[in-house]
């Protein structure tokens, strides 16, 4: 399979693999290095689904797969065999006019991922609460209610909305209260446990008897439509509420921060849903305007004196609440997620709010998390409300409440998912030894999901050496999503892919590499060991299999680097994974702990295309009477002549070469004559519009000027090929680029290691 | 002789009147004003002389001895003034007839001092001083204003702080003074003759405080620890499902509304925050020019807290708007509560956080047993328990939350009310323990259903006169006595803070205090010195001093003692003594206490004063305490102490309440009702007499011997008015009283009575509407139309009061008397 096949498979199947043709034993498939995975989005979206409004046909046995193209049909018989477990299976009675010219789409080939509609309603539509902070300044405030109440006409009319504000205190606001504004308020300081919360909210049905719920009757409990209303029932008076929204009235000295209670705050939240609406789908959204400095999650302590912790302090161990604010937010993220409530995260503040202690929050749940550095900007209005965007039918692109899961036949095990997901503990067959990720498991929680919600999954061959398949035998995976749509249906999304097994040293492994997965896949596993093991070990880590790897798929004579050479799919990859080192995601300490966090988690849940952009940014080149041109992320491109557009996903950058930005500087572009000036300074502009155009969150959109202060930011991403080290002999003209401060390798220098590794007799 | 020879002159004092039989006037030592400074050498000659020859030149008071057995007293002597104290000649410096306070506003037990201890404790006499000194002020009863000292010339006695009074003696050509009560000689003040507003010099024998026993002074600012505080009101209201049921919520709201202007707020610096409390509190946040209120719910009881920083407190101008909005809708707002349960405690800790920083007072209103958060109680009332000895312990706090708080609230000047609404048991015994010690008071509405007009119109009434009471704040007493005399124990509404000094964070009207006295040295001086100085700030911002001062002359008879002793003040005294007792030990001993000290007294009497020898059919008393044994009859067999296992304890209690706060005006009433015949009243009772004022008919002994069949009777205590009817009462005087045909129509029970268009009606209506104003207070009583033949337990409540009367197991007057006779005889 060629570079574009893999995207046609993707486009159909949302799955993209690292290896499209699999070793056929288990030693085979550990030389093959990156290990058997794939990248596959549930909810990918395509046009051509047809509308499947009927239950999908299941095995009877424990294995429950679903009938899908890849099954044995008997027409006659009127019977199925499932591939997974070799189950024979009568169709169900209203199949019975099945034939090969009339059969279901579920066994069409073009079907291979299909979507049910299932009959069962949800009981309860989303619900979204609203958690806002209100210990910032006027401004910020005014802007935030603004885009708060933007946000409830793009939520579904019957969606339950609830409010919580917090500062010194956590309020939890009454929507159905007609006589005057009603709130609840806990103690910012005081750690309440979940009971506690419920019975204070008048929650606990123990101590309130209710009648039996009926199936399929609504259950909205007197107590709970206190608080979480349908958006079309409080509307007016939640919009009032907002609009009145004052700031933390409690005095703030000259020496301290304000006392902000994020942790009780997202404590009173969790407890409302959990004892509201358990098990259905439903948002918790933070907006944090600073850091949490009072209560259970404190992330700093309010004296001024002491600054929030940076990566140093925490390699040092040296920081006082981390370990404590950690576990409290990771109690609250496991709470959250088995309820099967996500939890967004949107900060609006130049300074750190804590997410590196709440990113579990986020990554338990497969909520938003996004920054800003404040709620003023366009950043963070068009990134939230990007999340609120519908599809053509007026949809919310969401998600809720879903489970994933996998079945494979029985060559293949599950070894785990990498992504915002939590362990469902179901102990299938499918589930192997080794784990990466989240294993010991083939299901999964995945309390929120978007069209671009992409896991990664892992497997494992286990067919014994020696033993080898049938030449030719295939293997399936099934991916079986089920969500509750934003309609008010849970939908089940099934996608069911077969590959072929070859035995080992077959050419055909090889050609089936997909270099651009095989990398992301990659990626998730480094970040996924950064975020438990040190930095280097890593790095190390990563290196060992690039080294490996191409040992094992380069051609080369031993121990003559000059000889080494990598066909077209492998080519690449070397570069992406130079590009995955120095990358933000694995070199943290130009970041904030917090920044860390955000890129990771936006990594962890894109699909191949952006994760790539964001591994490797893309760098195009615009100069006068030449076309525009994707030119090496490389400090040779810049050139005094050209217009460069970098884009690294988290931003979208302009950069004028030093004659460009004299010209602009000089307004020729305004001048008669200089048309064709002009259309060059627009042309990146429109392309970065166009980028911005689809993406979520919002690139942070710089401009600036060879020599600027803020082309750190191209020089950042750019391999050093030209550094201060390098020599003035190298390049010294002004056309040879730009020499960048750095001790960095480049990646001609890491090659050069590569290769020299890769041949030579040691097999480290 | 008797005193009258010497009645030349009368001062404004309560009348008596004249056509009482057998009763003699009492009468007031007066001297006709003479010169001052002949008068003032005199006395330096006296002083030389030396205390001991001044009893040689002294006439002791003659002691009339009347025997009570078989005689029915004369009710109407209850309310006479005590018996004068004779102070030698110019005692007073100006010889003013004010020289001595209104019995109102402090009476002592006795009016002279024993000249020692062992004479006292030989007489078995009670030295006290009961005192209402910030009592209020009715110009409609003649009362006239006290005094103010404007020109801020505060002079004091240096060494024991006393201020200067009419009985001080100028020295050294008038440039010292010598104080009465430590004798140090003191420099007259610079300015004291001079007059600041007109420039000039002024008259020293017109100022006020040497005219005046009671007279305030405007105190300058080293009198203050801080800038004068705003009035300051904090409602903690219980919105529980029974407090909204019970319309409590409604009415307490609507009256509040209803007393914005009233409420003192002549500087506009008054403020007010509202808590409502069921399960959780709910605090309103009222912001300056909002037009409606903000609900914020505390459910957190454990450990209570604000939950914001302002707009909680606010001030009643600024923020009118949103407190109007609010009060309009409280109880609305509480409609739907099913919460069951009151975190009452929790609420006074919420209030006390907010008004603690400024001081002032927390009213509680309650309609159920506090049952949640801080100070939660449990409903302990057994009726098992009643008539035994275990009773008093239903009559003391069960929970230590309540005195520990209300500590905590007088240190910083907070002051607590308890208004108590509940169909059920409440413990009136713990919850009343916040304003005992905070100078607050407990209001008790006993199954109260605004539903009921007469229900709603009493709270409301009592609540907007609690409101609108010019109350003074950040109040201290002080009582200072010649040297020799010591304080020795307290019994009122307040905080002892030191030996001298009892605290009130919150002065109000009307409330009744007593001292008890002892001599430590023996008393030289002819005469003694009492004073009581009381610091507040008014609610209008003002540090002022009432400073009420007391002279009595000495003696060393034991005789003389008797003939002084005041019964009003004993009574008052032995009640204040008697609930003590039931707490601390048992009803029966407190009973006990009573008669005992009676006896014991009368027995005294009998041996050392009278000389009759053996036993006796008589019993002896000195004329002046010859209705001593029925208050004390009355007293023991009142509800706040009555033997007997139906008294529901929160109404023993309250009764307790009221027993150690009542002034004499109100407490005498109380103990032993009045009485009237209304079918046969003479013709000018019920109407208005020559001092505009409405003529009450004759009161009647208490004793059902009155009643007739056919007739029509008052009853009333102050707190309670019955209106008794005969079953054989006429059709006419039912229709005219009752608009009703005949006495097989007329209902029983708690009524209003219609003013009809005849004169009976009109009158019996006067009657009623004076009686409900005819003392100083807040209280509104009820009216029950009492039917002779029907409803036993109303019946029955209201012939409790006639204290006469044989009931139950408890003895008649007679029977108390013969009883009380029997322990002088068995101790002589
Ligand atoms: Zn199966
Ligand atoms: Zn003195």
């Amino acid at each position: 399979m060629s570079g574009s096949n893999f995207e046609d498979v993707e486009d159909r199947d949302g799955v993209r693999f690292s290896w499209n043709a699999w070793p056929s034993s288990r030693i085979e498939a550990t030389r093959t290095v990156v290990p058997i995975s794939a990248l596959y989005t549930p909810l990918k979206e395509r046009d051509d689904l047809p509308p499947v409004l009927y239950e999908p046909v299941t095995c009877k046995a424990s294995c429950k797969a679903i009938l899908n193209p890849y099954c044995q049909i008997d027409t006659r018989g009127k019977l199925w065999i499932c591939p997974f477990c070799l189950q024979r299976n009568p169709f169900p009675p209203h199949y019975k006019d099945i034939s090969a010219s009339n059969l279901p789409a579920e066994l069409l080939p073009k079907y291979t991922t299909i979507e049910y509609t299932l009959s069962r309603p949800a009981q309860i539509p989303p619900v979204f609460l609203f958690v806002v902070d209100t210990c910032v300044d006027e401004d910020e405030l005014k802007a935030l209610r603004e885009t708060l109440v933007v946000s409830l006409s793009l939520l579904p009319p019957n969606a339950l909305v609830g409010l919580i504000t917090f500062g010194t205190m956590a309020m939890v606001h009454e929507l159905a209260y007609a006589d005057c504004p009603k709130s609840y308020v806990f103690r910012g300081s005081k750690d309440y446990q979940p009971k506690q919360i419920a019975d204070m909210l008048g929650l606990n049905p123990s101590s309130r008897p209710m009648a039996p719920l009926r199936p399929g009757q609504p259950m909205p409990a007197p107590a709970a439509a206190k608080f979480l209303l349908p958006v079309q029932a409080c509307e007016f008076q939640l919009t009032n509420i907002l609009e009145g929204l004052q700031r933390d009235p409690w005095p703030v000295e000259q020496d301290k921060r304000p006392l902000r209670c994020t942790g009780v705050a997202l404590g009173v939240a969790v407890s409302l849903l959990e004892s509201t609406y358990p098990g259905t789908g439903g948002r918790i959204m933070l907006f944090a305007g600073g850091p949490a400095t009072d209560g259970p999650g404190m992330v700093v302590s309010s004296e001024l004196r002491e600054p929030i912790r940076s990566h140093h302090d925490i390699d040092r161990d040296s920081v006082k609440h981390f370990k404590r604010a950690t576990k409290y937010y990771e109690g609250l993220a496991k709470r959250a997620s088995q309820n099967g409530h996500a939890i967004d995260i949107y900060a609006g503040c130049l300074d750190q709010v804590g997410l590196l202690e709440m990113k579990s929050l986020t990554s338990a749940t497969n909520g938003f998390m996004i920054i800003s550095d404040s709620f003023i900007t366009a950043i963070f209005k068009q990134s939230f409300l990007r999340t609120l965007g519908k599809d053509d039918q007026g949809f919310l692109k969401m998600g809720f409440n879903g489970t994933f899961e996998v079945l494979t036949t029985k060559e293949l095990k599950i070894s785990g998912v990498i992504g915002h997901v939590i362990s469902a503990n179901k102990k299938s067959a499918c589930v192997g030894e080794t784990e990466i990720g989240i294993g010991q498991t083939s299901a999964w929680k995945i309390c929120s999901l978007t069209p671009k919600t992409s896991l990664a999954t892992y497997f494992e061959v286990v067919t014994p050496a020696g033993q080898p398949l049938q030449p030719n035998q295939t293997g399936l995976i099934q991916f079986v999503t089920h969500y509750q749509h934003a309609s008010g249906q849970y939908r089940l999304r099934v996608t069911t892919v077969a590959r072929t097994f070859h035995e080992g040293g077959h050419p055909a492994i090889a050609q089936s590499f997909d270099q651009e997965a095989a990398a992301v896949l990659m990626a998730r596993i480094a970040v996924f060991k950064a975020e438990i093991d040190d930095g280097p070990d890593v790095l190390r880590w990563l290196d060992r299999m690039l080294i490996r790897l191409c040992q094992k798929f380069a051609e080369y004579r031993k121990e003559d680097p000059s000889s080494f050479q990598l066909s077209p799919n492998f080519s690449i990859y070397p570069q992406f994974m130079f590009h995955l080192r120095r990358s933000q995601f694995l070199q943290v300490f130009n970041n904030s702990p917090d920044e860390t966090a955000f890129y990771r988690h936006v990594l962890n849940d894109a699909d191949v295309n952006n994760s790539l952009i964001m591994i490797q940014p893309t760098l195009m080149s615009y100069e006068l009477d030449v076309e525009p041109h994707p030119v090496l992320l490389d400090s040779v491109s810049i050139r005094p002549n050209v217009i460069l557009l970098l884009d690294t996903f988290f931003h979208i950058l302009i950069f004028h070469g030093e004659t460009i930005a004299q010209w602009r500087k000089a307004n020729y572009q305004d001048q008669e004559g200089y048309e064709n000036f002009k259309e060059l300074l627009e042309a990146p502009v429109g392309d970065a519009q166009e980028l911005l155009e689809d993406r979520n969150p919002i690139p942070r959109y710089i401009v600036t000027d060879q020599g600027g202060s803020q082309a750190r930011f191209l020089l950042s991403k750019l391999n050093p090929s030209t550094t201060h080290m390098s020599g003035s002999g190298y390049g010294a003209g002004p056309s040879a680029g730009q020499a960048i401060f750095t001790d960095d390798v480049s990646l001609q220098v890491f090659m050069e290691h590569l290769k020299r590794l890769a041949v030579g007799a040691s097999t480290s | 002789p008797g005193m009258a020879g010497q009645e030349q002159q009368q001062p404004p004092q309560p009348q008596y009147p004249s056509q009482a039989p057998g009763y003699q006037q009492p009468a007031y030592g007066q001297q006709p004003p003479v010169d001052q400074m002949s008068q003032q050498f005199q006395q330096m000659n006296m002083a030389q002389k030396g205390g001991a020859g001044y009893a040689d030149q002294k006439q002791y008071r003659n002691v009339q001895t009347i025997n009570l057995i078989g005689m029915q007293p004369d009710v109407r002597g209850l309310e006479a003034p005590p018996p004068p104290a004779l102070l030698p000649p110019n005692a007073s410096v100006t010889q003013s007839p004010y020289s001595q306070p209104d019995p109102s506003y402090q009476r002592c037990t006795l009016n002279a001092m024993p000249t020692t201890q062992s004479l006292l404790n030989k007489s078995k006499l009670p030295l006290a001083l009961v005192m209402a000194p910030y009592r209020s002020f009715r110009e409609s009863d003649g009362d006239i204003p006290v005094p103010v000292v404007e020109d801020s010339v505060i002079a004091r006695c240096r060494r024991c702080r006393a201020y200067i009074n009419p009985y001080v003696k100028f020295i050294e050509g008038g440039n010292r003074w010598k104080c009465c009560m430590c004798g140090l000689s003191n420099e007259v003040p610079q300015l004291f003759d001079w007059d600041q507003r007109e420039g000039k010099p002024a008259d020293r024998w017109a100022r006020k405080e040497l005219n005046h026993s009671v007279v305030e002074f405007i105190a300058p600012t080293e009198y203050m620890v801080r800038p004068p505080q705003p009035p300051v009101y904090a409602f903690v209201i219980d919105v529980s499902q029974a407090a909204v049921q019970s319309g409590m919520v409604a009415t307490a709201a609507r009256t509040i509304l209803e007393s914005l202007d009233s409420i003192p707020n002549a500087d506009k610096r008054t403020k007010i925050a509202i808590i409502a409390v069921s399960t959780s509190l709910h605090f309103f946040s009222l912001p300056a020019g909002a037009t409606e209120a903000t609900m914020l719910v505390v459910p957190d009881l454990t450990d209570v807290f604000l939950p914001k920083p302002v707009d909680l407190l606010v001030n009643i101008d600024e923020s009118r708007a949103a407190i109007e909005s609010l009060l309009s809708r409280l109880s609305d707002m509480f409609q739907d509560s099913y919460t069951v349960g009151n975190a009452l405690g929790s609420g006074l800790q919420a209030a006390f956080q907010l008004v603690g920083k400024i001081g002032g007072k927390i009213i509680a209103l309650s309609a159920s047993l506090p049952s949640l958060g801080e100070g939660a109680l449990k409903a302990r009332d057994d009726p098992k328990l009643l008539g035994t000895s275990k009773e008093s312990s239903l009559l003391n706090s069960a929970s230590s939350f309540y005195k520990t708080f209300a500590i905590e609230c007088s240190s910083k000047q907070v002051s607590v009310d308890m208004f108590l609404f509940s169909a059920s048991y409440t413990d009136v015994a713990t919850l009343s323990a916040l304003p005992r010690y905070t100078a607050g008071q407990t209001y008790l509405y006993p199954g109260f259903n605004a539903s009921r007009a007469e229900d709603a119109i009493k709270f409301s009434t009592e609540f907007g006169k609690v409101l609108a009471m010019p109350i003074g704040l950040e109040g201290v007493i002080r009582v200072r006595a010649t040297r020799g005399i010591r304080l020795s124990a307290f019994y009122g509404n307040f905080f002892t803070r030191s030996t001298d000094l009892v605290a009130l964070p919150v002065v109000p009207l009307d409330q009744n205090y007593v001292i008890e006295l002892q001599l430590e040295d023996d008393l030289k001086a002819p005469f003694v010195v009492l004073q009581a100085g009381i610091l507040f700030t008014t609610c209008y911002g003002e540090r002022r001093i009432r400073v009420i001062t007391q002279a009595m002359p000495t003696t060393d008879n034991i005789g003389e003692l008797y003939a002084s002793a005041d019964p009003t003040a004993i009574a008052s005294y032995l009640t204040m003594k008697a609930v003590e007792k039931s707490m601390t030990s048992s009803l029966d001993d407190a009973r006990s206490l009573v008669t005992n000290n009676l006896g014991t007294m009368l027995s005294i009497y009998k041996n050392q004063v009278t000389s009759a020898a053996g036993a006796s059919a008589q019993l002896a008393v000195p004329d002046n305490l010859k209705l001593l044994p029925l208050l004390c009859c009355a007293l023991v067999k009142h509800v706040g102490l009555r033997e007997g296992a139906q008294i529901p304890p929160d109404l023993r209690s309250y009764a307790q309440a009221l027993l150690t706060t009542l002034p004499t005006q109100a407490l005498v009433p109380y103990i032993h009702p009045r009485f009237y015949s209304l079918h046969n009243m003479p013709a000018d009772a019920g109407t208005i007499g020559e001092n505009g004022q409405v003529i009450l008919p004759p009161a009647l002994n208490l004793t059902s011997e009155r009643l007739e069949r056919h007739g029509l009777f008052l009853i009333e205590d102050g707190q309670n008015m019955f209106l008794w009817v005969g079953h054989e009462a006429v059709p006419r005087l039912v229709q005219d009283v009752f608009d009703i045909p005949a006495y097989s129509d007329l209902a029983g029970g708690k009524a209003t009575l219609p003013v009809l268009d005849n004169p009976f009606s009109q009158r019996v209506n006067a009657i009623i509407a004076k009686t409900r104003e005819l003392r100083r207070g807040v209280y509104r009583p009820h009216l029950y139309i009492v039917k002779s033949d029907a409803e036993p337990a109303l019946r029955s409540w209201a012939l409790s009061l006639l204290v006469e009367d044989r009931m139950d197991h408890m003895s008649s007057y007679a029977q108390y008397l013969t009883t009380v006779k029997n322990k002088v005889n068995g101790s002589s």
